[in-house]
């Protein structure tokens, strides 16, 4: 027996409104942790398919422009000191760096021209496996090749070329074999011939050089600038360039929904907050007496703010741990009922749990807080004695 | 032990001044019962809970064991209202979903302390002392009144007190159940308590060593 006797066993004599008081705060822990699950969950799947629409990180060599022109003529621009990349280096370094977790994909390109006849093309090195995930919008005819002379051209260069997939062409003086056509994408794919890296650079460059290297980025558990200096930390001779258009509006719908979920998770937490107070302010009108009485026997005024805030504490707590697994749950049974957490799956973490129980009690204590210094104020005169 | 000099209190209310202690000055001494008799509205209630600290009076000083208390901090206010006074209500006022025994254990309550074990064996000797032997486990709800009572009076007790404060402690009881509350009252007397009771009663009254009669805010008379 000690002071925490009393709100346990008032909260016991008054299970009806304590469990009232409880239903309500648990639902409201319950929607924001299922909420937030739900938005995290749907926020790594969004990420996750906005991924598949091209990088949002470029590795470049590091160069100098310099602009040169003489008596008025102006020569155009000149680039200084570029050198090729090493494929191994880039890619080693980047999945050395500290938020290597949030790099979906590091796609190499080796970009050179070759003739084919009288024709000039662009022919670009890539890794199959990284391109398709980094364009996972790319549609082929035909298919991506499975063997080194086998190529990807793009839509017009197909066209221009009169290939078509199954085609054979001579790219300089190699033969290759058409293995798909790209089908239009508006974009730089649609001109140029996609060859597996190793066979660019066993014909167009030396093995285990690139010219640049592009890398998409998940961002929703942190900036994009600290990936960026993260990299630019591990490659010091290289230039590192976040493509920040393409990452805001990524962003923009992933964190219209979080913030959509923030909001309506701190109205549902004011208005338990509010529930816990007006109760416990109730509840300090009904118990004035009581009060009184252990203000006559000499308790001090921490003593009855304390006897309050342990009430609203035990409340938070229950309402903390079991609104958690609560919402835990309700954000599965949401997301296997909608069918959104496609690429990511709600993770139970116990460390979330405890302090998703801390945030709670304290709010709750907080919540307390004017009901339990009004309680803490009233004298054995005002309460006990009728004057 | 305990004295009172010059206690002034007045009320405000609506625009009206009350004047329910005018002047009064009073001494308890250690192991006296004294009992404050008056009509009502005479001001002994308001005296008795100026005396016992529940109430601070507008002048004069309240003097116990020489230090005055009117002038005492909070912190050591709570300290001699849970140690050297004790207050019997009119009305019991336990708390009901706490245990009889919990009840008179209430003052030991007031930290994260647990209750001694000495405490509790105190506990258990007061209800034995006020005739509850047995009914420590009971709930408030499932005695009588004048069990209740007894219960409050076995709180005052617990603490070892010096003062016990009594205000109408018979005023809700039957003729038998009030008796027999006096009857406790003046044997703890005879254990050395220094009481101060209010009653209506002057049969009750006179069990005391002296009788103050008050009327107007004022003592009138001393018996």
């Amino acid at each position: 027996m000690n002071i925490l006797t009393i709100p346990l066993r008032n909260t016991r004599r008054k299970w009806v409104k304590t469990l009232l008081l409880l239903v309500v705060f648990t639902l409201g822990v319950t929607s924001i942790v299922s909420l937030n699950y739900v938005s995290s969950v749907v926020g790594e799947s969004l990420e996750k398919k906005l991924t598949a629409y091209g990088a949002n990180i470029l590795i470049m060599p590091k160069s100098e422009k310099l602009t040169v022109s003489y008596g008025g003529f102006s020569m155009g621009d000149m680039v200084l000191g570029v050198n090729d990349l090493s494929e191994s280096e880039v890619v080693g370094a980047v999945e050395t760096i500290e938020l290597r977790e949030r790099i979906a994909v590091v796609a190499p390109k080796l970009v050179s021209m070759a003739k084919v006849g009288g024709t000039a093309v662009g022919v670009v090195g890539v890794r199959w496996d990284k391109e398709q995930v980094l364009k996972g919008y790319w549609a082929v005819n035909g298919e991506f090749p499975t063997t080194d002379n086998g190529v990807v051209v793009g839509a017009k260069a197909a066209s221009s070329l009169g290939v078509s997939p199954g085609s054979n062409l001579m790219l300089n003086d190699v033969l290759v074999t058409v293995s798909g056509v790209l089908m239009p994408t508006g974009s730089d794919d649609d001109s140029v011939v996609f060859a597996s890296m190793s066979f660019a650079q066993a014909h167009f460059g030396t093995p285990d050089r690139v010219n640049f290297v592009e890398v998409a980025a998940l961002c929703a558990g942190c900036p994009i600038e600290d990936i960026v200096a993260q990299i630019q930390a591990a490659l010091p001779g290289t230039d590192i360039q976040a493509l920040q258009s393409i990452v805001k509006q990524r962003m923009y719908s992933v964190n219209f929904v979080k913030q959509l979920i923030l909001t309506v998770s701190l109205i549902i937490l004011f208005i338990a907050c509010c529930m816990v107070g007006v109760t416990m302010l109730s509840s300090v009108n009904e118990r004035i007496k009581e009060i009184g009485l252990m203000r006559s026997l000499g308790f001090g005024r921490p003593s009855i703010f304390s006897i309050f805030c342990f009430e609203a504490m035990l409340i938070g707590s229950a309402a903390g741990i079991v609104g958690y697994l609560g919402g835990y749950a309700l954000s599965l049974k949401i997301l296997s009922m909608l069918d959104m957490a496609q690429g990511a799956s709600p993770v139970f973490n116990a460390g979330h749990m405890a302090l998703t129980g801390l945030l709670i009690v304290t709010v709750s204590v907080l919540s307390a807080f004017f009901p339990a210094w009004k309680a803490s104020t009233v004298e054995p005169s005002e309460a006990l004695i009728a004057l | 032990m305990l004295e009172a000099k010059n206690i002034t209190k007045t009320f405000h209310s609506e625009g009206l001044n009350t004047y329910a202690l005018v002047g009064v000055d009073l001494s308890v001494e250690s192991g006296e019962f004294v009992s404050i008799v008056g009509r009502s509205g005479s001001g002994k209630t308001t005296f008795l809970n100026v005396l016992s600290t529940l109430l601070a009076p507008d002048s004069g000083e309240i003097v116990y064991k020489g230090e005055d208390v009117t002038a005492m901090t909070a912190s050591r206010l709570n300290r001699l209202r849970q140690k050297d006074f004790a207050v019997v209500f009119q009305f019991h006022y336990l708390l009901p979903y706490l245990s009889a025994q919990e009840n008179v254990l209430l003052p030991y309550m007031k930290g994260m302390g647990l209750v001694p074990k000495e405490a509790r064996r105190r506990a258990d000797l007061c209800l034995e002392r006020v005739g509850l032997s047995g009914k420590g486990t009971k709930l408030p709800g499932h005695l009588s009144g004048g069990e209740q009572q007894r219960v409050a009076i076995a709180r005052a007790l617990v603490k070892e007190s010096s003062v016990l404060f009594a205000d109408e402690p018979t005023g809700n009881l039957d003729k038998v159940t009030g008796e027999s509350i006096m009857d406790l009252l003046v044997d703890l007397k005879k254990d050395g308590l220094s009481i101060v009771m209010v009653t209506h009663d002057n049969e009750y009254a006179a069990m005391a060593d002296r009788v103050v009669s008050m009327a107007d805010g004022k003592i009138v008379e001393t018996l």
